[in-house]
């Protein structure tokens, strides 16, 4: 939860958050979706001409903004034939009431992160095609721009990130230089991992949580897979889950793939 | 005025400039009001290379509290450049000293016009967000969230706009680029209150005549007609 | 299509104003908001809630101490109950309550009377400035949507609706669509017809 600072507590959401306990009692959710169900999903890429790769997901009322640059930087002395990948996220004061201008919060390093981790484990860039001449190689730098949050901010993450890295172009290098106003080729995508996010309300388990369903959640996981593995996982807030769940969850991370891997990157056959 | 020793020419021999545009002639600009849901109020503008989000909340609870006027709302500005938003460097991201000086600028643009008054001990919070930049981007933000403003149904007097002139060897120039901005001889960004036509921004650096300034200002002016007139369509295509 | 005027509008002499949406500067006066003219009357398009003395509002309680209970209106001013020894109901945090608007102290504080609890409902926010077009002439617009859809609606003037029973999905869209459209003409009338063709689906 986001800690709106000097308001002990958002009491309108409070109250919309018990007509979400009592609808799932049901089985029901306020917009009318089953349990494991994502919200509408549009994307688009190559928005942005000065970003070597950019992509905006809507996911229902969640947008991302990813912008990805590449600059050349001196190699790391443990990985000489390599480039690095640095991913950040902003939650930015624009997107909701309650974020706040300032250092970036812990849910902000907590997003960046677990997307790092998909990306890295699906080895979804080959990081030693990064590589310039001796010395030098490219470092990707993917930054997550939350422009309007509705809940489930990791999945809409990971699809703008995936989206933006497959639209990727690497600038020309010459005598030393990046020449940034000329890109060569592109940016090679080996595979591609999508984010499935579950939250647990009462003893209901549902897909894709929206800000309010969010809200009134005891736990939350995030499962990020590819077509065969899964890739990465974080589990968030204080609530538990069992084994069976687990499994449960898995296994509709794996046939949303298909989907979400769709949207992402339409020609793709990972 | 970076780099003077490899200064690029900025008029062609037709006398337009670069992009072939009139010296007194705007880039394309256009904005849309109402672009983010959560946003009390928000507007999207394209001006030239330059994309800008800009969202408004409030009024709300003054955080943290030691900035609670108990007279009036106070109002809270962020400027921000995306760290993608620039074909050279990748930007750190967070405010630097230029972010947070355009910031307060910002904001005293919007405490002129804003009817502070009506909502003693709250905040008014306005975010800009510069997506990609190509010059002239203070403007492009204080023109974005005017509409926002606007859109938020923040009482205001007037619907500001701002601009830049500037000034190629004797001539002056209106809403200069990116590589104009780097190599004229001045530089002045402007924001006015087009109702009375009081300047509430004026910030310049270069060479200028008291004579230039005048026909700068001249030039804003003018410009400024076209630029509120795309504000106001802006806001009005709301209700579309 | 009315006229739509944009902050820092001119307002002609003859116009009907509402006191909250403009300024005067010397002989002339301007808009402060966006505003639309309706025959010769000046009506807000966005703009904030300024309570009036009688209007019913809806809201959350937010803390309960001693002597008062303190009501989250989703607005800038803080809200709050005085409770009286006789007052029997008990409040707790989270609570959805109705209640009416008995003064503005100060600018700052809201105090509010006859609070009533409401339950087992859903609640909806709009932009407090469409509430008027919501409840309609005469209460007919709310009536209308709560005649076709059979659902308990509660409006609060501070934008916060709240909603219960019957088909509350369909009494949610037509809310929205009236919010959505309060500027139009000719909006009773259409919210009729989209309420009469959304039910003559579900019935088929």
């Amino acid at each position: 939860m986001f800690t709106n600072k000097g308001y002990h507590m958002n009491a309108i959401n409070l109250a919309k958050a018990n007509y979400i306990k009592e609808l799932l009692n049901r089985d029901m959710r306020e917009d009318s979706r089953a349990l494991t169900d994502f919200r509408d999903i549009s994307i688009n890429t190559s928005i942005l001409k000065n970003a070597e790769g950019s992509a905006q997901v809507d996911l229902g009322g969640t947008r991302v903004l990813c912008g990805v640059k590449l600059q050349p930087e001196e190699t790391m002395k443990d990985t000489p034939d390599q480039g690095n990948l640095i991913v950040s996220a902003e939650l930015l004061p624009l997107a909701s009431k309650d974020y706040e201008s300032g250092p970036p919060s812990p849910d902000s390093i907590e997003l960046a992160r677990v997307v790092d981790r998909g990306i890295r484990a699906g080895q979804c860039i080959d990081l030693k095609d990064l590589f310039i001449e001796e010395g030098k190689a490219w470092t990707v730098f993917v930054d997550l721009y939350i422009l309007n949050f509705d809940g489930n901010f990791f999945d809409a993450s990971y699809m703008a990130a995936m989206a933006a890295l497959s639209s990727t172009w690497i600038p020309k290098y010459e005598n030393g230089a990046a020449v940034m106003e000329e890109r060569v080729r592109k940016l090679k995508v080996d595979n591609i991992v999508t984010a499935t996010t579950f939250a647990k309300i009462g003893q209901k388990i549902i897909l894709d949580p929206d800000v309010n369903e969010e809200a009134v959640a005891s736990t939350r996981l995030t499962i990020a897979v590819d077509k065969e593995f899964i890739r990465a996982m974080q589990k968030g807030l204080s609530g538990s889950f069992t084994q069976k769940e687990i499994q449960d969850m898995v296994d509709i991370a794996f046939e949303k793939h298909a989907m979400l891997k769709d949207y992402v990157s339409p020609q793709s056959n990972q | 005025m970076a780099n003077m020793l490899n200064k690029p020419e900025l008029l062609r021999e037709d006398g337009k400039r670069l992009d072939g545009r009139d010296l007194d002639e705007l880039r394309p600009l256009s904005i849309k009001a109402n672009v983010l849901k959560n946003a009390a109020g928000s507007a999207y503008t394209e001006w030239g290379n330059n994309k800008v989000l800009a969202a408004v909340y409030g009024p709300k609870e003054v955080v943290p509290r030691h900035f609670l006027d108990p007279e009036r709302a106070v109002i809270k500005c962020r400027y921000a450049m995306a760290p993608f938003s620039s074909l050279s460097d990748h930007g750190r991201s967070g405010p630097n000293r230029r972010a947070i000086e355009i910031s307060k600028v910002t904001k005293e643009v919007f405490d002129n016009v804003v009817l502070l008054e009506e909502f003693p001990e709250t905040a008014i919070e306005i975010s800009i967000e510069i997506l990609q930049s190509d010059g002239g981007t203070r403007a492009a933000g204080i023109t974005t969230a005017a509409v926002a403003l606007a859109n938020a149904g923040i009482p205001m007097r007037d619907l500001v706009y701002s601009v830049s002139a500037g000034k190629i060897k004797d001539k002056i120039i209106l809403d200069l680029d990116m590589l104009e901005d780097n190599y004229s001889d001045a530089d002045m960004p402007v924001a006015v209150s087009p109702r009375t036509g009081s300047v509430l921004l004026l910030q310049m650096d270069g060479e200028m005549t008291r004579q230039e300034l005048n026909l700068g200002l001249d030039t804003i002016l003018e410009a400024g007609k076209q630029i509120s007139k795309i504000q106001r369509q802006a806001l009005i295509d709301v209700y579309e | 299509m009315n006229t739509i005027l944009i902050p820092g509008d001119l307002i002609e002499t003859d116009v009907a104003r509402n006191r909250n949406y403009y300024f005067t500067d010397g002989s002339n006066s301007y808009c402060t908001s966006m505003c639309i003219l309706n025959n010769g009357r000046l009506v807000p398009l966005e703009g904030l809630w300024y309570p009036n003395e009688g209007e019913t509002v809806v809201g959350v309680v937010k803390e309960v101490k001693n002597s008062i209970v303190e009501v989250d209106l989703s607005h800038f001013l803080r809200a709050i109950i005085i409770k009286s020894p006789r007052d029997r109901i008990a409040f707790r945090i989270g609570d959805i309550i109705e209640a009416s608007v008995k003064q503005v102290e100060d600018k700052k504080t809201i105090i509010l009377i006859f609070p009533r609890l409401l339950k087992n409902g859903q609640l909806l926010q709009v932009k407090a400035v469409k509430i008027p077009r919501i409840i309609g002439k005469n209460n007919t617009m709310v009536a209308q949507i709560s005649s076709f859809t059979k659902s308990n609606i509660v409006i609060g003037y501070n934008g916060l609706i709240y909603i219960r029973g019957g088909d509350m999905a369909l009494a949610v869209s037509a809310i929205l669509k009236v919010a959505a459209e309060a500027h139009k003409p000719g909006l009773t009338e259409g919210v009729k017809k989209f309420l009469e063709r959304e039910l003559e689906v579900t019935e088929k």
